[in-house]
């Protein structure tokens, strides 16, 4: 400890390098813990409401989100595994006249005291409502919300709420509350009979929770009862939702935390710069300490203990701004960070101890990572020779290591081959590392290739700048680092938005194909078109054609998410559907068309025959094709409205494409189609409305990327002229000598900017072809095992052009900058060893 | 008379009272079928039950004997609900008819009541009613009758039975053949027969422990649409079959200051005919108060009956036999195994029902 | 020829150079002898350019200092003046070649053009051999015959040369010295060497001592 003052005083002495560093782990730190800290809030939030709502419910019987047969409850009622039965009918509804949801469970409460309590309702115990409240529970116009459903609507008991329902609003009033409810879940509950009868769900419940009889083990009782199920009804342990929500949810976490990742690697690149400079600086100081007995060992820790300190700071620092991050975020954009997972829950924040503990330990990994070469350089330097006058500009020499970075890189290209591991993309990620490793080690390759590239003649700045880039990589390398990591990993981001916005967009123009679109608000297990209401919208005057679609959810395998189920008018050829694969038509089979997810989670490929259950039976389809849905990543089947319509005997739709008659003016067909339901019940829309605010939530989702990345960029590029700064002031002799040889202030200044040009180019250009792998990288395995989707590669180059092109720029000008500030004072004295 | 406690029972759930009635924006009210005088009662049609009245209930209590002798009360209330709502709803879970049960064993040896309860609505097999005789179920508790013979049939938190009970003669009917005013108004009214001296054989289980039984019990049968009179809070009841082969059913209704605001009694000697009482040939003079520990109330657990000129003195098999369902269904009340002596001689032994020294005891 | 009238120069009120004048033609090498602190350097420096005196006159060949421009005085520099200093300032990222050749760039030679008269002149202090090797692989002896080299490469009308020998042994020093005299002569410049040592001293054609009292000879 006597020695803190020597080596931690010199992370004063350099603030600004260290302060940069500081900076950069504080803001990886940080997003990593923001991101971590809302997304458990919300899982735990999720969690919570899930377990409080299965109770003390032993399994769960789930199936289509249409529901199955509710004959199924009594005959599971009757096993005598069961000691009880809740037969629940769960829909998501919306308000009229608003964007908000609920979520709407149509409960027994007589079978719900007993399995579920937590969601027992209270009446409202008002002197007025008194009379009110008798078998309020029971009433079909009653609803009961959660608090937090209470606040989130700004209602209260004896409000009137009203819903989307059908086609027509249904006007309930609010009776009571949920005391039982998790705390923040977004609830409302009402008699299982009146939801069936206003939602269309005569007939039909959409989950059982079940009590097993006590002693009966549920694994057996599972095997038993899944038995009598129909097809499409599986039978799960309560936790099953709660593991598909953080499966779910899990991709898109691990990319968030990606981007956390580029601001802590670029931290450590940071670090490593400042410290490779400071060392150099410090030879002389070193030798010194060695010579009168501080041996390598502890000289070595000593300077582990500097970046390791600078870590400690940023780190310590980075779970405080994340905290406060996270907080803004949850009051801002909610659990999901408005990607859609949890909607319906409000999260409190909730300090983790052991993740802070690991984000502050990342944070000095970070710094010790960074310190670590330079450490070691120093300490195996020897004294004697460092002694040594005149050796304090020694140059960061080496050659780097070509022949480990391109086995890093080849061991990178295999990764990609790797299957994803418990559903995450780890193969991809390793690939990004080895990608990012193993374009650090050829940076002197390339900065050497740079240098012979460049013209030998020309003024004497340049080829000052250009002998100084080819003899001694080291230094450019040094600063370069920083920037390469930075650069590739914004550009391969760019690279995949830019790619999925343009999917996204064509795709938006193939699915979106009609004149006009109508649907019954947003949520389409509450709202629908019955045959009257169709055939309305049919009458309307000025439609060519048009094509309903029903949507509904099925359950293929236990464990597994609940896959959409699309209805609507599909040719032989599936040429309506945004094909990527087809199988030959034909076949005796009715066609199903499936996206990119379901060949991906359960292998179905064009051509194949499968088994679906629909209508509770399973019904053998043949895969017409592949497709591409960018709007589920749960896997999305598509099936002709006529086959479904047999197959099923569902006669109800969601939504309609309309398609004009020629001479028809969109505006007045909308205000009739309009005019065919309840005022405010049908939302009609034209295609361009809907594409536009698709991609403007896709921008604006990405904003936030793009806010990240200039973020990280700008740290590395600011680290960059930290390092020039350092390496101004060791330089200053160089530049006196350059005086004395007649070189003006003008031409070292020159000289420094394309120095710093040279520097910042070798970075971008090897930023650039490292972040075009990571890019690829990130469209092909990262996104595909993620999200289960492809997408067509589309390279920004002009935005990339620019960005290459101003970060030279301000390199350069942030080496001038330093270059100023080394000769300001009388530099040419500096030569001068005895004034 | 009885029985009140359906409402208790649906206190506990969050069906408050079971109500009645339509609310003003609900469209078109429910009509119950009113309870009128001069129907004449008649079997076995009316052992079943009448869904179109508000409430009806079957009420079983008596004394058993384990095989070394020692006493047992039970009690088995299985209530039918007409609930007025989801009448238009073509949804199989459409609630229109409730079925709630209560079961309970008064065990001397434990100390206090042994109890559990049970509510569905009616559909789905899972809960249900006959009309034509006697049947009613909710899960896999039932009461039915098959010929003459009803069967119990309960298995509950810690406790079950499953018993036979035979009756002796044919149905007592209570108030005016059947007809029973609950008040002075002329709706307070409901149909009500009596089955008393019902020979009991069969099997209790207590904590895991299944003993053969035999006993003597009585069968109430109720229903109406208006219940409690206006006024009154609760009412004291009680059902004993004379150790002469006669049966002794009295209550009376309590209004808010604790005196009667209506009484009856019917009064059977052993081979002779019923003998309907009017409210000033009976009167309940409490002798005793027992406090519970849990709910802090008041009962009085020791009576003194007048009928008539006669005066039986009730004394309970133990204090403690108050039904708590708070944490469940939330329903408090007394009911209770009680032993009748007349001038120092046991003279029948019965069942003692006590609603209302809480809260307002609420039946529809 | 080079010419002092009466310099001098005080930094904070301390008197460092007190009416100093000399006058070398071409050809002569003089060398400056005084004792650390006297004010050797500032004097190089006040010849150099790099400083201006605080009253007094500098001309070389006839152009005053005074008259000239920062930007004029660097090119003087750029065009007559050759620097050999004790650290040697040899630029360890270009070779040994192109540290002799950059004088010449200066002068607006292309890189090639420069190489030829560059090998010759390493020829001349023995370093033929050389020419393509980095800096970190010479002796100090060898870095400062190339800064020697360096020094002569654009044929300067004086020579500066500051303690050339501080950093070297003395039979490298003796060597040194003697090829820095040997150069200089030959290429009919002036010659300054500033040094503590009255050994080297002895190479110049006369010594010149430096007090505080001013310079004589």
């Amino acid at each position: 400890m006597t020695l803190a003052p020597v080596f931690f005083g010199s992370l004063a002495r350099r603030r600004v390098a260290t302060l940069f560093s500081f900076a950069a782990i504080v803001l990886g730190v940080a997003l990593g813990m923001a991101v971590e800290a809302v997304h458990d809030a919300a899982l735990t939030e999720f969690g919570r409401g899930l377990r409080a709502m299965a109770g003390a419910a032993d399994l769960q019987v789930v199936g289509p989100r249409g529901g199955f047969d509710e004959a199924l409850y009594a005959r599971l009622a009757a096993r005598p595994e069961v000691a009880e039965a809740s037969p629940v009918v769960e829909v998501e509804t919306q308000l009229v006249d608003s964007l908000d949801t609920l979520q709407l469970l149509g409960v027994d409460v007589f079978t719900l005291a007993r399995v579920t309590p937590a969601l027992l309702p209270r009446p409202a115990q008002t002197g007025a409502a008194e009379g009110d409240a008798r078998f309020s529970i029971l009433a079909e116009d009653r609803v009961f919300l959660s608090e937090a459903a209470q606040q989130a609507l700004g209602l209260k008991p004896g409000d009137q709420l009203r819903l989307h329902a059908g086609s027509q609003p249904l006007e309930l009033r609010i009776a009571g509350d949920l005391p039982g409810a998790a705390e923040n879940r977004r609830l409302a509950v009402m008699d299982i009979a009146a939801v069936q009868q206003h939602f269309a769900k005569l007939g039909r419940l959409t989950r059982i929770d079940l009590r097993l009889t006590e002693g009966v083990a549920p694994a057996a009782a599972r095997v038993a009862l899944q038995a009598m199920l129909p097809a499409g009804v599986l039978i799960e342990a309560p936790a099953a939702a709660e593991n598909q929500a953080a499966n779910l949810s899990r991709a898109y976490r691990v990319n968030l935390t990606m981007l956390a990742a580029i601001a802590l690697v670029t931290g450590g690149f940071l670090v490593f710069s400042a410290q490779a400079l400071s060392v150099v600086r410090r030879r002389t100081e070193f030798a010194f300490l060695r010579a009168i007995g501080l041996s390598r060992r502890s000289l070595f820790a000593w300077l582990l203990a500097e970046g390791a300190l600078v870590g400690l700071a940023g780190g310590l620092v980075g779970v405080a701004v994340g905290h406060a991050l996270a907080w803004g975020m949850l009051a801002v954009l909610g659990g999901d960070l408005g990607a859609g997972f949890f909607s319906g829950l409000t999260p409190q924040l909730q300090f983790q101890p052991w993740t802070t503990a690991l984000y502050v330990a990342l944070g000095v990994l970070a710094g010790m990572a960074g310190a670590f070469l330079p450490a070691r350089e120093a300490a195996t330097v020897s004294p004697a020779q460092a002694l040594k006058a005149g050796d304090e500009a020694a140059l960061l020499g080496g050659r780097g290591h070509p022949r480990l970075g391109l086995a890093i890189l080849a061991a990178g290209l295999a990764a990609c081959w790797l299957p994803p591991i418990n559903g995450l993309p780890l193969g991809g990620y390793l690939a990004v590392d080895c990608l990012l490793a193993g374009g650090v080690l050829l940076l002197p390759v390339i900065a050497s290739a740079l240098a012979w590239l460049l013209p030998t003649g020309g003024p004497v700045p340049s080829r000052l700048a250009a002998a100084r880039l080819g003899a001694a990589p080291g230094h450019a390398v040094v600063a370069a680092a920083g920037v390469l990591t930075s650069v590739a990993l914004a550009a391969a981001m760019a690279i995949m938005v830019a790619s999925f916005r343009d999917s996204v967009d064509e795709w938006l123009g193939q699915v979106l194909p009609a004149d006009l679109y109508l649907r019954v608000g947003k949520i389409s297990s509450s709202g629908f078109l019955d045959e009257p209401q169709q055939g309305r919208i049919k009458a309307v005057p000025g439609i060519r054609e048009i094509r309903f679609t029903r949507e509904d959810s099925l359950r293929l395998a236990p464990g597994r998410a609940p896959v959409a189920l699309l209805a609507r008018p599909i040719s032989g050829d599936g040429h309506e559907v945004p094909l990527i694969a087809a199988a030959r038509p034909g076949g005796g089979a009715p066609a199903i068309w499936v996206s990119e997810a379901m060949q991906d989670l359960y292998g179905w490929r064009p051509g194949q025959s499968v088994e679906v259950p629909l209508a509770g039976r399973p019904v053998a389809l043949r895969v017409g094709g592949v497709w591409r849905d960018y709007a589920r990543q749960t896997g999305t089947l598509m099936i002709d409205l006529e086959d479904y319509r047999r197959l099923t005997g569902d006669r109800l739709a969601n939504h309609a494409a309309i398609f004009l008659a020629p001479g028809a003016v969109a505006d007045q067909v909308a205000a009739a189609l309009k005019a065919t339901g309840e005022p405010g019940a049908l939302e009609v829309t034209d295609p361009g409305f809907i594409r536009g605010m698709t991609l403007r939530i896709f921008d604006r989702t990405f904003a936030v990327t793009y806010l990240l990345e200039a973020v990280a960029v700008g740290i590395g590029l600011a680290g960059v002229a930290a390092s020039f700064a350092a390496l101004a002031a060791a330089r200053r002799r160089e530049f006196g000598m350059l005086r004395h040889l007649g070189l003006t202030r003008r031409q070292i200044g020159w000289m420094l900017a394309q120095e710093g040009a040279l520097a910042a180019g070798v970075g971008v250009l090897g930023g650039l072809l490292i972040g075009g792998a990571i890019g690829l990288v990130l469209i092909e395995v990262v996104n595909r095992q993620s999200f289960h989707w492809s997408m067509d590669i589309h390279v920004p180059w002009g935005s990339l052009a620019w960005f290459a092109g101003g970060l030279i720029a301000l390199a350069a000008l942030a080496a001038v900058l330093a270059g100023r500030q080394a000769m300001r004072q009388e530099a040419v004295l500096a030569v001068r060893e005895d004034w | 008379m009885n029985r009140r406690t359906c409402l208790l029972a649906l206190a506990s759930l969050p069906v408050w009272r079971i109500a009645a009635a339509a609310e003003p924006d609900q469209a078109p009210p429910v009509t119950f079928d009113p309870v009128l005088p001069g129907r004449t009662l008649t079997f076995p049609a009316d052992h079943g039950a009448h869904p179109g009245f508000r409430t009806e209930w079957w009420y079983a209590t008596g004394w058993l004997a384990l095989p070394d002798g020692s006493p047992l009360g039970f009690q088995t209330t299985f209530f039918r609900v007409r609930t007025g709502l989801g009448e238009e709803n073509p949804s199989a879970f459409a609630p229109r008819q409730l079925i709630l049960a209560h079961a309970a064993i008064a065990d001397p040896r434990l100390g206090r009541l042994r109890h559990d309860e049970r509510a569905a609505r009616v559909g789905f097999g899972r809960a249900g009613f006959e009309s034509g005789r006697t049947r009613v179920w909710v899960g896999d508790w039932r009461f039915e009758q098959t010929d003459d013979r009803y069967h119990a049939q309960v298995s509950g938190d810690g406790f079950g039975y499953s018993l036979s009970l035979v009756p002796a003669g044919p149905p007592l009917l209570n108030g005016a053949a059947g007809f029973s005013a609950k008040g002075p108004g002329p709706r307070d009214a409901s149909y009500y027969y009596s089955r008393p001296q019902l020979k009991v054989s069969g099997s209790v289980t207590l904590d895991g422990r299944t003993q053969s039984v035999t006993g003597l019990a009585w069968l109430d049968h109720e229903w109406s649409s208006e219940y409690l009179p206006q006024g009154a809070k609760g009412w004291d009841w009680i059902g004993v079959n004379l150790a002469d082969g006669g049966a002794l059913m009295a209550f009376r209704m309590r209004g808010n200051d604790g005196q009667a605001i209506w009484s009856a009694a019917t009064l059977q000697p052993a081979g002779g005919p019923a003998q309907a009482l009017p409210p000033e040939a009976v009167t309940f003079e409490p002798l005793r108060h027992w406090r519970s520990p849990r709910t802090g109330i008041d009962y009085p657990v020791e009576w003194r009956v007048r009928i008539n000129e006669r005066r039986f003195l009730l004394q309970p098999l133990m204090d403690d036999q108050e039904l708590d369902s708070r944490r469940s269904t939330g329903a408090v009340y007394w009911e209770g195994a009680v032993g009748v002596t007349e001038n120092g001689r046991e003279v029948g032994r019965g069942y003692l029902e006590m609603t209302g020294y809480g809260e307002k005891i609420r039946v529809g | 020829m080079l010419e002092l009238t009466n310099l001098s120069r005080q930094f904070n009120g301390r008197r460092v150079l007190q009416d100093i004048c000399l006058r070398l033609h071409p050809g002569e090498y003089v060398a400056i002898v005084g004792e650390s602190g006297v004010g050797k350097s500032t004097l190089l420096n006040l010849i150099a350019g790099l400083d201006r005196p605080d009253s007094g006159q500098l001309a070389l060949d006839g152009a005053h200092y005074a008259d000239l421009s920062e930007d004029a005085l660097t090119h003087l520099r750029r065009d007559k003046l050759g620097f050999v200093f004790q650290a040697f300032h040899v630029l360890p990222h270009l070779t040994v070649r192109q540290n002799v050749a950059l004088p010449l760039w200066l002068k607006g030679l292309s890189g090639a053009a420069a190489d030829g008269p560059a090998q010759q002149l390493l020829e001349a202090v023995g370093l033929g051999a050389r020419a393509a090797s980095w800096p970190r692989e010479l002796s100090g002896g060898e870095m400062q015959r190339v800064a020697i080299a360096r020094a002569l490469a654009h044929g300067p009308r004086l020579v500066l040369a500051d303690e050339p020998t501080g950093n070297l042994d003395p039979a490298n020093a003796a060597m040194v010295l003697a090829l820095l005299a040997e150069r200089i002569r030959g290429a009919g410049a002036i010659g300054i060497l500033v040094t503590h040592s009255l050994e080297g001293a002895k190479t110049a054609d006369r010594v010149l001592h430096l007090t505080a009292a001013g310079l004589d000879g």
